[in-house]
This record gives C-alpha cells, sequence and structure tokens, in this order.
C-alpha cells in the first residue's frame, strides 16, 4: 500500500512536471513571436520590393507580408544620393564605425582607468570624487547640447567651415569625455577581485601601474568587452547628439543613425523612403545584433555585475 | 601632489589648442550656399556653370542641402557657422533679419531685379528694418501655395470643384473627403483666407493697418467678421461629418490618400508634395484642382448678418516664396560677388530650369506664361504642368503670410494661434492665461472669443487678459 | 578583514573648517619656512623647481602660467567672445553691445554681443582661474618638497623619478587626470552653464518678438513662474508641469517594476529545470536588446499606426470601425491608452534586460535553501515568494534605484514612441511626455532655453533626492569595503 502511493505521488509529480513545462514551452513560444514580430517586419519591410503604375513603392503598408520581395531597396540605398551627398549611406557607415571604434578605446580606457583607482586605490578625494559623478550623471544630458557644442567650437572641433571634417573628431570628444564618470559597472567587477592578489604583487615591488597592466586587466576580460561592447554600439543608436555636433549641412560625415532618422522625419518627409529605412535598419543591425551574439556571455556577466553594485 | 606632468601636457595642449584655433579662417575664398535639400544637386549644377562662365569670380562655391523646416533655427543657432548664402521661407526674413543673422541686400541693380521680376506682395514681404530703417533683406525665386490633390479614381471633375462635391464623392466612396498635410497655420490657412467667389471678398484683415486679404479697405487685423464665423461654423459641421474633413493622419497625409488605404479622397497641398502624392495615387490618378468651394448652409450663419445662406466661397491659401539671404556674418570682402551670385541664381532663366529638374514653381511675374509654353512643347507631363498652373492661380486666391510689415509673423505659430484655430474646428475649449478660458466652440460667442483670441495674438504676441464686453472690437 | 585594512581607509574626513585652517597653516608654513626659490615661486611658477636644478618641471611650471596669463590678458576670441577678464566682466551681461550698424556700399555689419557665449566663457574663465591656483598650489609644493629633501641631506627627485612615482604611488593621478579634465570641460562647465540659464531670458521666442538677440539676468523669475503663470511659457508650465510631473512618477514606478518582474518570471521561464532550447530563447529575446533602440521602436510605432497591420486586421476583420490611435499620436486619442501602449511597450524593451541580469543570479541561488524548503513541504509558488524573490530583490536593490532614475530620464521609449502624444491645444506638453521629453521640446524645438533649464532643474532634484535618500542607505554604499 505504501510503496504503491508513493509510487502514485511520483507519478503525478512528473505528470505535474510535464504539464508545467508545457505551459511554460507555449508561454515562452508566443513571448518570443510576440518580442520578434516588430523584428520582423522591419526585416520584411526591408525586402519590400512593390510596384504601383509602374512607380516604386516605399511607404508604410498594411499588409504584413510583402506581396512582392526584392533588394531593390538596398540597391536604392546604397547607390541613392542623400541630402547632397552620393553614395551617403556608405560613408554614413564608415563615419559610424571610425567613430565608434575611436570612442570604443578612449572610452574603454577611461572607465577601466577610474574604476581601477575608485576600487583598489586609496587617496584623498576618492569619495568626493565619486559622489560627484554620480551627482553629475543625474542631469538630463542633452540641455548641456547646446554649451559643449560652443566649447567644442571654440577648439575648432565643430561648425569649423573650413575643417568640416574635424566635427568628427568633435563627436568622439563629445562621446568619450563623459565615459570616465560611468565607472560604476566596472568598479563592481574590480572589487570583486580579491585584494590579496594587489598586495602579494606590491611586495614583489610591482608599481600600480604594473598591478593595473599585468594583474588586474588580464583578469578582467568580461568587463572590457563589455565596456568596449556598450562604448562602440553607442554612437550607432544616438541620433540627437551626432546631428548637432557634426552639423545639419554636413550630411557627409553625419552618422548612421542621424542619416537614416533624416530619412524618416525630414521636413516634408519622403514617406516614401520608408523600406529604404527599413534596409538601412537591417544593414545597421546585422553588425551590431552579431556583436551582441557573439559577445552575450561577457554583456551577460556586464550586466549582472552592473546590478549588483549598481 | 606635484606629479601632474600628464594634467600639464593636456592642459599645454588644451590652451595651445585653445588660442590658436580662435578664428577659423581658410574658407574666405568660398562662397558657401545652403539650399533645400531636395534641389541641391540642380544648384550645384548650375553653380559650377557660373564659375566655369566667369573664370574671374574669385571665389570658388560649396553648395550644401539643408532641411528646409530646421534650416532657420539651425542658422539662429549659431549664425557664425552657418553658410554665407542660404534659402528660407519668407516666413523667416523679418526673425533672421531681427537677430542679425541676415545683411540686407545694396545693390542696387539686384533691388531692381527684385522689384521688376516679383509680384506686388512678394515685394512686401521682402523688406525688414534695421535700426529703424528699411532694406531689402531677401530675394524670392520659388513661389509656394496650396492647391488640392484628389483620386481621379473616385472624384470626377466637378466633384473636385467643391467641398460639397467631394463631400458626395466620399459618401459614395464611403470614406473622408478631404484632408490636409498638417494642422499648422499655413495648412489650414484654406479656411481662415477663404474669400467670396462672386467679389473676391472677405473682411479679413491680417496685415495691420494694411489692405484687406481681397485688397479692400485698410484698418487694422480683424478676423472676426460674420463671414469668418460663418465659414468655420460651416467647418465645424464639414469636420463632424464622416464624410466630411479629416485632420492629418499621424501615419501622413500619404497614406490617408493612398489608393489602397482609401482613406481620404482628396488632400489640400503644395508642389513640394507632388512626387509623395504622386507615389501614393499613382500618376493615372493624379487630379490636380484649385481649393474647392463651400456654399454656406442655413445653420452656419444663423445669427449672423452680412452673409447668408447659399453663399460661395472659395478655399484662400497663404502665397508664399522662398528667398535667398546674405548671413550677416559674411566677410564683407564677399558681399559683392555674394550679390552676384544671388542676381544670377534668382533670375527668371535659372527659375524657369529649376522648374523643368526640380519642379519649384517660379517667383517672378509671367512665369504662367513660360509653364505653358513647356506644356505646349511637351517637356512637362501633363499633372506637373496643371501642378503649376493651378498654384499660380491659386496665388491670386491667396495672400502672402506677412511676415515683415505686420507682426503676424513672428506671434502667429509661436504663440499657438493656429492652435486656437484647431480648438474651434474641433469645438474645444481652449486655455489661456490664468482664469481667461475659452469655453467649447461650439457657440457663437465661443467662435468669436476663439477669433478674438487669434487677433489679439496677431497684434500683441500674447493671450489677452480678459475679453472685451461687446464682440467684435478690434484691439 | 585584515589584509584588506591597507585599502580600507581613505584619508581621515575632516570638517571644512578644519580644512580651512590647514591650509592656512600649510600656505603659512611654506611661506616663512621655505627657501627663496619657494617664496619666489608664489609669484612666478617653477623658480623654485628651477633653482633646485628641476629643470622640466620647472618649465613645465612656467609655461602654464604663461599660458593662462596670456589668455587671462590677452583675451582671445570665438565668435567675437572673448575669454579672459574681459569673459569675466562680460559675465553681468552689462557690457553688451548692440549691432546692426551696416553699411550697403562695402557691406560691412556690426553683429550685437553673444550673450549665451559671454556666460559660457565667463564660467570657463572662472574655471580657468580655479586651475591656475591649483597648478599655483602644487608648484609652490613641489618646490617646499624639494627644500626638505635638500635639507634632510637627499637629492630633490629628478622628473625621471617623479615620472616614474606617477606609474606607481600616484598613479591614480595619471588615472584619473584625463578623466577629470574631459569632464570637467564636457559634463560640468556644460551643466553649470545649462543652470545659470535658467536665471537668465534667453528664450529665442521673446528674442525673435523683441528683435534683438540680447538677454539678461532674470533672477528667480523662471521659477515663480512655474506657481504664477506668468512669462512667455508660464501659462503651459502653470498648467501642465503638475500633470507631467505625476506620470513622470507613474511611469517611472510602473516601468520600472513591470520590467523588473516581468524579466524575473521570464528568467524563470527559462531556466526551467529540464526546458530545451534555452539558448535559442534567450537569443530571440536579447535581439530587442541589440537592435538599436531607434529601429525597434520605429518599428512598433509603425505596426500600431493608423494604416499599420494590426489596425487593418482589426479593421477586415471588422472588430472596429475606426483605427484606433494606440499611440496618441493625434490630438483626439486617448491619453489612457496611450499610456498603457509606452508602458506595455517599454516591457517590451526592458524585461528582456532584467531577464539576463537575474538568470545569473538565479543559478547562484543556494541550492540547499530550496532543499530545506521542499523537505518542509513547501509549494512552488511558496518557494518563489519565500526565497527566490527577496534573494533576488535583495541583491538587485542598487538595480532598481538606477533604473527607476534611469525610466525618469527614459528619453527614447517617449519620444520615439508616441513623441508626447496626444498633444492638447495650445500646449507642447501633450499626455505622455515626461519631463525630459518636455524639456526637448521646449528648449531644442521652441528655443526657450530658460524655460527648459528650470524643466531640467526639477528632474535633477527630484532625481537626486531620490537618488541620494536610497543609496546613502543602501548596503552597497555604506559597507563599500567590507563587500570586498
Amino acid at each position: 500500500m505504501k510503496d504503491n502511493v508513493k509510487v502514485k505521488k511520483f507519478k503525478s509529480q512528473t505528470a505535474n512536471r510535464r504539464i508545467g513545462l508545457g505551459v511554460t514551452y507555449t508561454m515562452l513560444i508566443v513571448g518570443g513571436i510576440v518580442w520578434l514580430i516588430p523584428l520582423i517586419w522591419i526585416f520584411l519591410s526591408a525586402f519590400r520590393c512593390e510596384y504601383q503604375d509602374g512607380t516604386f513603392i516605399g511607404r508604410v503598408t498594411s499588409n504584413f507580408f510583402p506581396n512582392a520581395v526584392g533588394f531593390e531597396n538596398f540597391r536604392l540605398l546604397f547607390t541613392s544620393t542623400y541630402y547632397g551627398v552620393e553614395g551617403a549611406f556608405l560613408k554614413w557607415m564608415g563615419n559610424t564605425l571610425l567613430i565608434a571604434a575611436i570612442d570604443c578605446v578612449i572610452s574603454t580606457l577611461l572607465v577601466l582607468s577610474v574604476a581601477y583607482c575608485m576600487s583598489k586605490l586609496r587617496f584623498k578625494l576618492r569619495r568626493a570624487f565619486m559622489n560627484m559623478s554620480m551627482i553629475i550623471g543625474l542631469f538630463p544630458g542633452f540641455m548641456s547640447m547646446i554649451a559643449i557644442y560652443f566649447l567644442l567650437k571654440s577648439i575648432g572641433l565643430t561648425g569649423n567651415p573650413a575643417h568640416p571634417e574635424y566635427s568628427v573628431i568633435g563627436l568622439i570628444f563629445a562621446y568619450s569625455a563623459g565615459a570616465g564618470l560611468g565607472f560604476q559597472v566596472a568598479k563592481g567587477f574590480f572589487d570583486v577581485i580579491p585584494n590579496a592578489l594587489v598586495e602579494s604583487a606590491k611586495l614583489d615591488g610591482c608599481s600600480n601601474s604594473k598591478i593595473f597592466w599585468r594583474i588586474i586587466l588580464p583578469l578582467s576580460k568580461p568587463i572590457i568587452i563589455y565596456q568596449a561592447l556598450m562604448s562602440f554600439t553607442g554612437p550607432w543608436m544616438d541620433f540627437i547628439f551626432a546631428k548637432v555636433i557634426i552639423g545639419a549641412d554636413n550630411a557627409q560625415y553625419w552618422t548612421v543613425s542621424v542619416g537614416l532618422y533624416s530619412m524618416l522625419f525630414g521636413t516634408h518627409p519622403d514617406t516614401n523612403l520608408f523600406t529604404q529605412f527599413a534596409a538601412g535598419c537591417v544593414i545597421v543591425a546585422i553588425p551590431i545584433v552579431s556583436l551582441f551574439m557573439f559577445l552575450q556571455k561577457y554583456y551577460v556577466e556586464g550586466v549582472t555585475a552592473g546590478a549588483v553594485k549598481g | 601632489m606635484k606629479k601632474v606632468i600628464a594634467s600639464i601636457l593636456v592642459l599645454i595642449m588644451f590652451v595651445t589648442v585653445l588660442s590658436s584655433c580662435g578664428s577659423s579662417s581658410g574658407t574666405n575664398n568660398v562662397i558657401r550656399v545652403w539650399v533645400g535639400e531636395e534641389s541641391v544637386s540642380f544648384y550645384k549644377a548650375v553653380c559650377e556653370e557660373y564659375l566655369a562662365a566667369h573664370e574671374d569670380f574669385g571665389f570658388t562655391i560649396d553648395v550644401k542641402g539643408m532641411d528646409t523646416g530646421s534650416i532657420a533655427g539651425t542658422i539662429a543657432t549659431d549664425p557664425k557657422a552657418a553658410a554665407d548664402i542660404y534659402t528660407v521661407a519668407h516666413d523667416n526674413i523679418g526673425k533672421l533679419a531681427a537677430t542679425e543673422c541676415a545683411k540686407p541686400i545694396g545693390d542696387q541693380s539686384l533691388i531692381d531685379q527684385v522689384l521688376a521680376d516679383n509680384p506686388e506682395p512678394f515685394q512686401n514681404v521682402v523688406y525688414s528694418t534695421l535700426n529703424g530703417q528699411k532694406y531689402l533683406f531677401a530675394v524670392p525665386y520659388i513661389s509656394q501655395a496650396l492647391f488640392l490633390y484628389y483620386n481621379k479614381a473616385l472624384v470626377t471633375e466637378e466633384q473636385a470643384a467643391s467641398f460639397e462635391g467631394l463631400r458626395e464623392a466620399a459618401i459614395a466612396a464611403n470614406t473622408k473627403a478631404v484632408t490636409v498635410t498638417g494642422d499648422d497655420g499655413y495648412n489650414m490657412s484654406f479656411a481662415l483666407l477663404a474669400t467670396k467667389v462672386s467679389d473676391h471678398s472677405t473682411t479679413v484683415k491680417i496685415y495691420e493697418g494694411a489692405e484687406s486679404v481681397s485688397g479692400g479697405t485698410k484698418g487694422t487685423s480683424n478676423c472676426q467678421g460674420d463671414d469668418t464665423i460663418a465659414i468655420l461654423r460651416w467647418l465645424q459641421d464639414y469636420a463632424e461629418d464622416p464624410n466630411g474633413f479629416k485632420w492629418a493622419s499621424p501615419d501622413g497625409w500619404d497614406a490617408d490618400l493612398d489608393k489602397n488605404n482609401k482613406g481620404v479622397l482628396a488632400v489640400i497641398g503644395g508642389a513640394w508634395h507632388y512626387n509623395t502624392a504622386k507615389a501614393a495615387l499613382g500618376e493615372t490618378n493624379l487630379g490636380i484642382a484649385l481649393i474647392p468651394t463651400l456654399t454656406l448652409t442655413a445653420s452656419s450663419v444663423e445669427g449672423l448678418t452680412g452673409v447668408s445662406a447659399g453663399d460661395v466661397y472659395r478655399g484662400g491659401t497663404f502665397a508664399d516664396c522662398k528667398c535667398f539671404m546674405i548671413n550677416a556674418n559674411s566677410a564683407k570682402e564677399k558681399y559683392a560677388k555674394e550679390q552676384e551670385l544671388i542676381k544670377f541664381l534668382s533670375s527668371k532663366e535659372i527659375q524657369n530650369r529649376s522648374f523643368l529638374e526640380c519642379l519649384n514653381v517660379p517667383a517672378y511675374v509671367g512665369a504662367s506664361q513660360f509653364i505653358e509654353q513647356c506644356y505646349n512643347e511637351g517637356k512637362v507631363t501633363e499633372s506637373q504642368y496643371s501642378l503649376a498652373a493651378y498654384q499660380v492661380s491659386m496665388a491670386e486666391w491667396g495672400i502672402p503670410q506677412p511676415f515683415i510689415t505686420g507682426t503676424l509673423n513672428t506671434y502667429y505659430y509661436s504663440k499657438n494661434a493656429p492652435a486656437v484655430f484647431r480648438a474651434i474646428i474641433d469645438k474645444t475649449a481652449y486655455p489661456t492665461t490664468g482664469d481667461v478660458i475659452i469655453p467649447e466652440t461650439n457657440t457663437l460667442e465661443g467662435i468669436r472669443k476663439a477669433l478674438y483670441l487669434i487677433e489679439y495674438i496677431w497684434m500683441h504676441g500674447s493671450n489677452p487678459k480678459s475679453f472685451p464686453d461687446t464682440l467684435p472690437a478690434s484691439a | 578583514m585584515g589584509k584588506e585594512k591597507k585599502l580600507s581607509h581613505d584619508a581621515k574626513s575632516t570638517t571644512f573648517l578644519e580644512d580651512v585652517r590647514n591650509a592656512f597653516s600649510t600656505f603659512k608654513k611654506r611661506l616663512v619656512d621655505g627657501s627663496i626659490g619657494t617664496k619666489l615661486s608664489h609669484l612666478i611658477f617653477g623658480v623654485g623647481n628651477l633653482l633646485h636644478g628641476q629643470i622640466i618641471k620647472g618649465l613645465l611650471f612656467l609655461s602654464l602660467q604663461a599660458g593662462i596669463l596670456a589668455i587671462m590678458i590677452l583675451c582671445p576670441t570665438i565668435n567675437d567672445t572673448p575669454y579672459g577678464w574681459k569673459a569675466l566682466a562680460n559675465l553681468s551681461l552689462k557690457n553688451v553691445t548692440v549691432g546692426g550698424e551696416f553699411d550697403p556700399l562695402t557691406g560691412e555689419m556690426t553683429i550685437g554681443s553673444d550673450c549665451k557665449l559671454m556666460i559660457l566663457f565667463g564660467f570657463v574663465t572662472i574655471a580657468l582661474i580655479v586651475i591656475y591656483f591649483l597648478i599655483w598650489n602644487l608648484n609652490i609644493n613641489s618646490s617646499y618638497k624639494a627644500d626638505l629633501a635638500k635639507r634632510a641631506g637627499k637629492k630633490p627627485t629628478t622628473f625621471r623619478e617623479d615620472l616614474r612615482e606617477l606609474f606607481d604611488g600616484k598613479f591614480y593621478v595619471l588615472m584619473l587626470t584625463p578623466t577629470c579634465i574631459a569632464a570637467t570641460i564636457f559634463t560640468i562647465l556644460p551643466t553649470i552653464f545649462m543652470i545659470s540659464i535658467a536665471f537668465t531670458t534667453y528664450n529665442q521666442q521673446d528674442m525673435n518678438e523683441l528683435h534683438t538677440n540680447l538677454f539678461g539676468w532674470n533672477g528667480f523669475q523662471n521659477f515663480v513662474s512655474v506657481f504664477t503663470g506668468e512669462g512667455s511659457l508660464g501659462m503651459e508650465i502653470n498648467n501642465r508641469f503638475l500633470p507631467v510631473l505625476g506620470w513622470t512618477f507613474i511611469w517611472a514606478i510602473l516601468a520600472t517594476l513591470t520590467c523588473y518582474f516581468g524579466g524575473i518570471i521570464l528568467a524563470l521561464l527559462i531556466n526551467k529545470k529540464g526546458l530545451k532550447g534555452k539558448k535559442i530563447f534567450r537569443t530571440i529575446f536579447i535581439l530587442t536588446i541589440a537592435v538599436p533602440q531607434f529601429i525597434s521602436l520605429l518599428a512598433v510605432r509603425n505596426i500600431l499606426g493608423e494604416y499599420g497591420p494590426i489596425n487593418t486586421l482589426l479593421l477586415n476583420w471588422g472588430w472596429i470601425t475606426e483605427p484606433i490611435g494606440f499611440l496618441g499620436l493625434k490630438p483626439g486619442d486617448s491619453e489612457l491608452l496611450a499610456k498603457v501602449m509606452v508602458i506595455v511597450i517599454n516591457m517590451w524593451v526592458g524585461i528582456p534586460y532584467t531577464m539576463l541580469m537575474t538568470s545569473g543570479i538565479l543559478m547562484n541561488i543556494p541550492t540547499d535553501l530550496y532543499e530545506a524548503a521542499r523537505v518542509d513541504g513547501a509549494s512552488t509558488t511558496k518557494m518563489f515568494f519565500k526565497i527566490t524573490l527577496p534573494y533576488v530583490v535583495f541583491v538587485t536593490t542598487p538595480y532598481l534605484i538606477s533604473s527607476f532614475v534611469g525610466n525618469i530620464n527614459s528619453f527614447n521609449s517617449i519620444y520615439l514612441l508616441t513623441g508626447g502624444g496626444p498633444t492638447y491645444t495650445g500646449y507642447q506638453a501633450g499626455g505622455t511626455d515626461l519631463l525630459v521629453t518636455w524639456l526637448y521640446k521646449v528648449t531644442i524645438d521652441q528655443g526657450s532655453y530658460n524655460t527648459g533649464a528650470v524643466i531640467g532643474i526639477f528632474t535633477f532634484i527630484i532625481t537626486a533626492t531620490i537618488t541620494l535618500i536610497t543609496y546613502r542607505r543602501s548596503k552597497a554604499y555604506n559597507e563599500e569595503d567590507t563587500f570586498q
């Protein structure tokens, strides 16, 4: 009797578990579809290739699945002249890549160095610095945009008709200058590295600089990659700062997000550009998404470290 | 704490850069030109031609395309970084001249050209004052006015001639009759500026101390006339009608106009909407007409004098122009050549070419003959021809927004006059300072108060503290 | 703990009064006790170092002094606005020049002062002066240290030694200097500038009407107008401030909580034992983080649009007769629906993020806790509420705070989805506008910089209060050192 009950209980438990698992699967699949629909929509729009009376239709259309597919949007995107710039999209991609790459290196270095100081070194103004950086981070960023524009202009790095290309440097400054103040996540990570390591290295006669480069950094691959990823993807997403700093008239030096945003929200918006916008989105999204996927592990570690040490 | 070498090095760099890069010269032999994004290729080519023909010009020309909507804001934010010559819609002239972003035109031959080529309304708006002295500030080269695009497949030409006809077609197609491309004051001008078809008359006066829209008597600004009220009441009904007026869709008016969506049968728009309208309807279905007429109903004239049911009015339009202007910060050495270049770019010949290549409707008097000639010679399609022709005839039913001589320029938009207007059509309340709130605008008194408010904003640039006991009252 | 001792003390905390007293006594000591060189260094930078044979360092100090003094005296101009002592004088905005003189023959035109640059450059100059005195202090200190070394019979440090020290004992100076300089120029100065604009009449609309590009100081008038409703945007602020503020709070609370708990639930689902294809599910959800927000949010906006697939589908099924304005893009649309929609769509963006974060934490929950509970016969739900949730919430409190503050300043979600709509006749601020998007409209679209600055300062006060209260109480702050 007793045994029988046990078996029954066990059976019902596995059955319960099965049902539970089934419910989980259903919820996840439904959720996954809901999560994917908007992305699929942009993706499908990018390949939409419909004509009406011989005119190419590039507008938002109400049918979810396109009536005809093709690469016309991509062809137009790469060959069209936008804002008087030939092959604008490729140039925008190139600019963004350059800006993102340099910003990535500078920002990551700044963040790591500040985080290291805050975590492993002790000095007089440390607490003050930490509080200060937190307070400053609370002001809405684009309020100071005009001031940053004129400060950059003072050193010739924007609004400089003789050298419009300098505004690209200006934008890199604007992006990476404040990066060091966002050290909290990396500091959280460094805090976890045992101080004993640092101490024993010191006993061996290592300088602080050596400790940083030879001991801390090699242990910090996840956080380095996380910071690099964050600062690399930033310029691909910002569409407000970039336009002001680079200048509305310097379309050839715009970043890709400014270009795409302007395609959709110009003054007399030629809404016929929507599918080309979608094509542009797909091209921008592919490298960023693959980066994220490829570095997922590190990203998750960074996010988790950030959550705990905020 | 003495080891600050790193900081010192960076600081030195900063200091040297700071003191050396201050004045950015090096652009002194370039004249920079900003034009609308849509016609940048054309003006680039034209400028190159000009340079090739005038080897002694002494400057190179750098043409860039700008977003026409934000260009004035960009210039105002940092005029010193703006181009030497830029183009703006004439509603920005006053603002840019007032804030020292624009330099007057001094060259007599260019002034003569402006005065000889342009219709009188345009001549009036390109002047502004500097230190109490009147100067010519801008050179018109494109004219802009509203007209009607409609869906030929569902609307006949006769139906498109009147709002009632459009409604008829809309009932048949189970949709809305007409929409606008935006809800700002410019797009809604068709109602405020409507004039009586029989004698081109209206009581609306938007030029302070100037003529009425239809060239009538002089007086102060006024838009509280009984005819205006009757037209607005008519529009209230038309907007409430399920087959009547529709505000611009958030997805864009062209999504409405789309022949598949059939959200609306017609749209009041301008020449710059041509390509989008064509894409929405297809070339064969794209009809173009004057802004339709409306017939006052018995309910719309109830309680009003001077208007009677059955009076026919035609929707009006602000007839605007785009102009070249010179940046106040441009070096004086460039001044003569800038004017020379503007003289060339605004010449009839170049305006004509820009019509053929970019569909910019020329601003000069008599452009219609050229447009007709082009059509006869087969240089433009029928819809392109009718677009230009109807725009030119619409200009006769319209008036330029008084941005210089009157005060409407700086107040009309910034002080929410278009929002009051929208409140009237939607029959909603409109809040103003403190206690002064216009009640729901579904009563005669409500409409009159709202119009008084618009008028007050035109003249004073602010909301009134209270309403006068008797309306209409001129402020 | 013993090992940590070396790290775990910051410099003793001193009161401000003590600091001042210390500074004075140091100053006195160096001036009285120092060598001739040290004394001279009070006037001419680097003399002390030069006399001690520290040539490079001395020259560096000297050149810095020369550079800053050159700027202060020569007043280089940018956009015709000077730096230096003239900029200090300009800060009063009393020396503004009026332009507009025009000579039609030569095309020469005089332009009036640029007040915003006068203020900005005034602050830059003040920063330069502060830097000047910091360097002044360093230079005396450096010279005095060399004095002391000499007296003790040692050699003053060479430049090479100084450099080496910079990589060891003073490593933090090397590491922090770039950030300090960059942050001062591009973050602190602009922020100070922005705050000061709140006390001026800098308002493009007003300036257009007054036909001027000049403006002046205005005291607290702009703040007063929040309550009185006067001034150019007074009515707007007076009538819309409280609704916007209230919605900002509701939004921040709901957006934070929905994403937080949604993320935990999703993480539990994905990490369920025996579930196959964990990686695939996870990847699907991460996609929304990876795709730039302006792409994914605009896609959602189009799908929900008047002629988007959802409205078309509902119309075709005959469920509705008029397209639904989900996002309040039209003035007459429902504000409540728009608010619900942005919160729901924000979940779409935010849940995967929390999911990722909590996944790791969930796996770290000690399994013996669950075992014990299971032995006690606790149900799964009970275990979730008694073990999982408390643990996760405990560990992620800092994240909750920062995400709350982040949501208060969440610009993209609102701006890209609803644009702040539905709009109300006569007002800039629409139904779903947060303080931060309102601020954007008021400054960038309207050019009412002073009003924008007021809104910005209010936003700051709110976020700062919340952060300070919660953060100072949190373990992460108080036990920062013991946590290691």
